[in-house]
């Protein structure tokens, strides 16, 4: 079979074909106005799972609607939606005082899921650990180095420990695990580390002892503790469930050990709630102050939130899908929360519900 | 047996040992692939191909809205990139003293190595920011940039590759300079410029870095106009390797085979199509 074609026309039809599809579809979408609205979210890849739960559910209630949500981070989620390339950004750290004050009045935030840090560790023959913030602070300053410290001994009667020297495992990426997981060292123990060591990457006074391993992401943390015994490090309660690694009860500022569980997540939530702001339009930038370490026999102390950050004034049919989804996450979304986070609670909810009448075309 | 004949087979064993550790890896990458990706697509059936992706822990749905746009967008991006590349490397190859064809093969030897992110926040910078939004079209245009170097710098190759001499016969013949290098050169070259081609969409096929910023990852409806949000299925591979979630891992070892599946068919495609197009 010969094919005979004329290579400069046929090469020229390409870039027509790509500005003949360019040209139709911008107009048409100018036209037509589209039948559904597009709502796009960007920011935290903590909560993108618990997003991909979300969404399926609400375009299926809200047919009218197509959501998205690309996890790409908590900083380029904030930037994003400040450039307004997206309609809502998500976010592990609330807005900074200075950026909401730069914004005041005109962006809504609010905490719409939990989740925890959980302490894990691979020592054979051992289980059920109990820790403090000192102690914590003290392995990853790399002065408590054996797992038979008096320490280890004195927190943790009748667990048989050996004489082993702890690997302390950590994040080698910027993480806003690590910032939770730093600042309730300091909150815990605040002699032993101080705030100058409180932040999404930290220069992690172990590694200089020779006894701290870096790892990328939450999976390589994981990775690590599972393949090398006696070792301890920190990762979002997700990835210890979904692994099944074994979690430490942590001493809370009553003094009482606690699992990490939905249930303590969320009393840590609830304990916090005198100090969290009364109205989505107001500076939230201390609420992780009122979480992290939260008093309440009860209370997992190292808990965190994830804020959804939007502005009040949206085109039509964008602010009635947003007023929707809003009412959506902080109702019925509440109650399909995936394993490995926590709902929040009734009280917060009620103050995020104040957002959908705040959100006006 | 004396001692060159086993100097001989020792150098043989050691060159084949070598080659054999050198493609070791991509064997191990291809096989892990389909030996995780294959019990997927089997348990998925074929729904895999027409279904949205599952929430965490909830089976394992399907990937239609990232492979469509996974295909559309390294259609989008060739019939741009392609022609393009072509005749770029046509210039280059036919006024090799022009300085502007100069500077045409410099950098499309240079823009080979650009990191591909780069290429991705330029179009956030350029496109995205101004136009206020993520697309397709957005997308298409930072692949089509990603492939035009590659395309380019193995059509010159192909062309370079041409002897002379066809050239002299053909002015001899009385053909006229545009026939010459259309119907003679490029139709001799035909099997390079092909590969070039073919491997420049295999190339965009694959890219994750130019789309983080640029496509929106709708991964729940398939993408058709140019400002409508998309999603590749390297995108979606590189999303849900991170979760903590099984069945989200297992749906991206499932679109990994797919991706694989369609390298080898391009790759079966563009054997046959050297052997029976002539240009």
């Amino acid at each position: 079979m010969e094919l005979r074609i004329s290579l400069p026309l046929l090469a020229s039809i390409g870039p027509l074909i790509f500005a003949l599809w360019v040209t139709v579809g911008v107009a048409g979408a100018a036209a037509s106005g589209r039948g559904r609205v597009s709502i796009l979210g960007s920011g935290s890849s903590f909560i993108y799972p618990q997003m991909s739960a979300w969404i399926p559910e609400f375009t299926r209630m809200n047919p009218d609607v197509v959501v998205n949500y690309n996890p790409t981070g908590s900083g380029t989620g904030q930037k994003q939606f400040f450039a307004h390339l997206v309609d809502f950004a998500a976010s592990d750290p609330p807005l900074t005082r200075d950026a909401w004050l730069r914004h005041r009045g005109r962006v809504i935030q609010m905490p719409v899921v939990l989740g925890a840090v959980v302490v894990t560790y691979n020592l054979p023959g051992g289980e059920g650990l109990r820790l403090d913030g000192r102690a914590l602070a003290l392995m990853y300053k790399g002065r408590l180095r054996y797992w038979d410290d008096p320490l280890m001994r004195e927190l943790n009667p009748g667990v048989e420990l050996p004489h082993r020297e702890i690997v302390a495992v950590h994040r080698s990426d910027s993480s806003g695990t690590t910032n939770v997981f730093t600042f309730f060292l300091h909150k815990a123990a605040p002699d032993e580390w101080p705030t100058d060591l409180v932040g999404k990457s930290v220069e992690w006074p172990v590694d200089s002892k020779g006894n701290g391993v870096g790892a990328k992401g939450n999976q390589g943390v994981t990775q690590v503790i599972m393949s090398t015994p006696y070792s301890i490090g920190y990762v979002e309660l997700s990835y210890a469930l979904e692994n099944g690694l074994p979690m430490a009860k942590i001493r809370n500022a009553d003094g009482q050990f606690v699992l990490p569980s939905q249930e303590s997540i969320r009393e840590a939530a609830r304990n916090s709630f005198p100090l969290m702001p009364r109205s989505p339009l107001d500076d939230y930038s201390l609420d992780l102050d009122a979480l992290v370490y939260a008093p309440g026999g009860k209370s997992y102390p190292i808990t965190s939130f994830v804020h959804l950050i939007l502005w009040t004034r949206y085109e039509p049919g964008k602010a009635e899908a947003l007023r929707r989804f809003i009412r959506f996450v902080n109702t019925e979304g509440q109650g399909m929360i995936v394993r490995g986070y926590a709902p929040i609670p009734e009280e917060i909810r009620a103050v995020n519900l104040k957002a959908a009448g705040l959100i006006k075309p | 047996m004396d001692a060159r004949d086993l100097k001989e087979k020792i150098f043989l064993a050691g060159a084949a040992l070598l080659s054999l550790l050198a493609v070791l890896p991509v064997f191990h990458v291809l096989l892990s692939v389909i030996w995780n990706g294959l019990g997927v697509l089997m348990e998925a059936g074929p729904s895999f191909l027409t279904g949205v992706p599952p929430p965490p822990n909830g089976g394992l749905g399907g990937i239609a809205p990232s492979l469509a746009g996974t295909l559309l967008l390294a259609v989008l991006s060739s019939l741009l990139g392609i022609p393009l590349s072509l005749f770029a490397a046509i210039f280059a190859v036919e006024f090799p003293d022009n300085p502007l064809a100069k500077g045409v093969r410099v950098l499309s030897k240079a823009l080979l190595e650009i990191p591909s992110v780069v290429v991705g926040m330029l179009i956030y910078a350029v496109v995205v920011v101004p136009m206020g939004r993520f697309s397709m079209l957005a997308g298409s245009l930072a692949l089509a940039i990603m492939m035009i170097p590659y395309v380019t710098t193995y059509v010159e190759q192909a062309l370079e590759g041409v002897p002379f001499t066809y050239r002299e016969a053909g002015f001899a013949l009385g053909l006229s300079r545009p026939r010459v290098v259309f119907d003679i050169l490029v139709g001799i070259a035909r099997r390079g410029i092909l590969t070039g081609i073919l491997i420049g969409f295999a190339k965009v096929l694959g890219e994750t870095a130019p789309l983080l910023f640029t496509l929106g990852r709708d991964r729940y409806n398939v993408p058709l106009g140019p400002l409508d949000y998309g999603d590749s299925i390297s995108l979606l591979i590189f999303d849900y390797a991170q979760t903590p979630y099984a069945n989200m891992h297992r749906v991206a070892w499932g679109a990994a085979l797919v991706l694989t599946a369609l390298f080898l068919i391009i790759f079966l495609v563009s054997r046959r199509l050297t052997e029976e197009v002539f240009l």
